[in-house]
């Protein structure tokens, strides 16, 4: 008897972008094409029960053991080693990369945003679904508009003490989104499987 | 980049020779594999049904997701079972496992022979392979196979499957053959 469903399983992300009002400025969705080598790498780690060496968002390979700390993305205000992040690289996704290309930093001084924390949904199932999503809305008060946004990812806790992070996912968005002054860019990820 | 699993099912006889050999991509990540995953990356705990069929959920632990098996352990690891049930969202285990053992309908269980993680072009996988040898003195045919992992809840220790495939071919195991079943976990850019 052949089995007659199909399982989907995927990552898809939405981009909204609004004014110091709360006005919604654009929204921006799609799949995500973009799990990287580190993702990989630490599944492996916790399903061999073993310890590997895995490139951080340095670029630096750690040695990564088994922890509950690994893949861990729950990252607080103003944390940016991990967690959802918005950059302003262009560069097409790689297998390799290892971080985004180029990040915006945590605060209030140009091209910085100040990072609230990243939230997560408990897992839903909804008819033949099972999902839950990440998000993160990141504020910009540097005093001017930040443009040219045009990559976002999510860094993941690999080691807590001493804390090594990689690179989960990367996206490179269509186009770049522009986020004026007092307004925000909302980040959502959700991970889900199909029947 | 695309994501996904892979499963691979070889039969052979008492002598090595391949008999069949089934290919293609897992219909079959379960909501399991999700819950474990949220429990990591919002690093708290959710419900899940373990293989038992108890309700005794996950929380974020080091030993979750282990699926790397020894000899004899049939309730860890890559497991086959005969069930043709059709996969759904909420499967906590086989329709109808193969245990270990020489029994009539038993299968000995090898041990998981994980791979290190291997970037080829523009793919990183690693494959788990699992062998099951069938001394039980009759033919078995394999029907369904899947992934058991250890997770902790709260509570308990316990086991979840987080992958179930029904065979497209059932598989028909001779006495004195083995089946392997390979599963390759990939992305691709």
């Amino acid at each position: 008897m052949k089995q007659r469903m199909k399982i989907k399983e995927g990552l898809s992300y939405e981009v909204v972008v609004r004014d110091r009002h709360g006005k919604v400025l654009e929204r921006i969705a799609a799949p995500s094409r973009s799990y990287a080598r580190a993702w990989n790498q630490c599944l492996y780690v916790l399903n061999r029960h073993t310890g590997y060496t895995i490139t951080d968002t340095s670029g630096t390979g750690q040695y990564i053991s088994v922890s509950s700390s690994v893949l861990r993305a729950n990252a607080g205000v103003g944390e940016i080693g991990y967690g959802i992040r918005v950059g302003k690289g262009t560069t097409p996704v790689t297998i390799n990369d290892y971080a985004l290309e180029a990040p915006c930093g945590e605060g209030t001084g140009p091209d910085q945003f100040l990072h609230q924390a990243t939230s997560a949904s408990s897992p839903a199932v909804a008819g033949p679904d099972c999902s839950f999503w990440l998000r993160r809305v990141m504020v910009n008060n540097s005093g001017s508009t930040i443009s040219g946004i045009q990559e976002i990812g999510c860094y993941v806790m690999m080691k807590y003490s001493p804390a090594h992070y990689g690179l989960g996912y990367r996206d490179v968005l269509p186009g770049p989104v522009y986020i004026p002054d007092g307004g925000s860019i909302t980040v959502t990820y959700t991970l889900k499987v199909t029947v | 980049m695309k994501r996904g699993l892979w499963y691979k099912a070889t039969v052979r006889d008492r002598n090595g020779k391949v008999l069949s050999c089934e290919n293609r991509r897992s219909r079959s990540m379960l909501g399991n594999w999700y819950r474990i995953l949220y429990a990591h990356m919002a690093s708290t705990s959710t419900s899940l049904v373990h293989t038992s069929g108890n309700s005794w959920g996950v929380i974020n632990f080091g030993d979750n997701w282990k699926f790397v098996a020894a000899a004899n352990e049939d309730y860890i690891g890559i497991v086959i079972g005969t069930g043709v049930a059709a996969v759904t969202i909420d499967d906590y285990k086989l329709e109808s496992q193969i245990m270990q053992g020489t029994g009539s309908g038993q299968m000995r269980h090898l041990a998981s022979t994980p791979s290190w993680p291997s970037v080829a072009g523009s793919s990183c996988d690693f494959l788990t392979s699992r062998t099951f040898l069938n001394n039980s003195g009759g033919p078995i045919t394999v029907r369904e196979s899947g992934i058991y992992c250890r997770v902790k809840g709260p509570t308990y220790y316990g086991y979840a499957c987080i992958v179930r495939d029904v065979l497209a071919t059932p598989q028909d195991v001779p006495d004195g053959g083995s089946i392997t079943i390979d599963y390759t976990l990939r992305i691709t850019a």
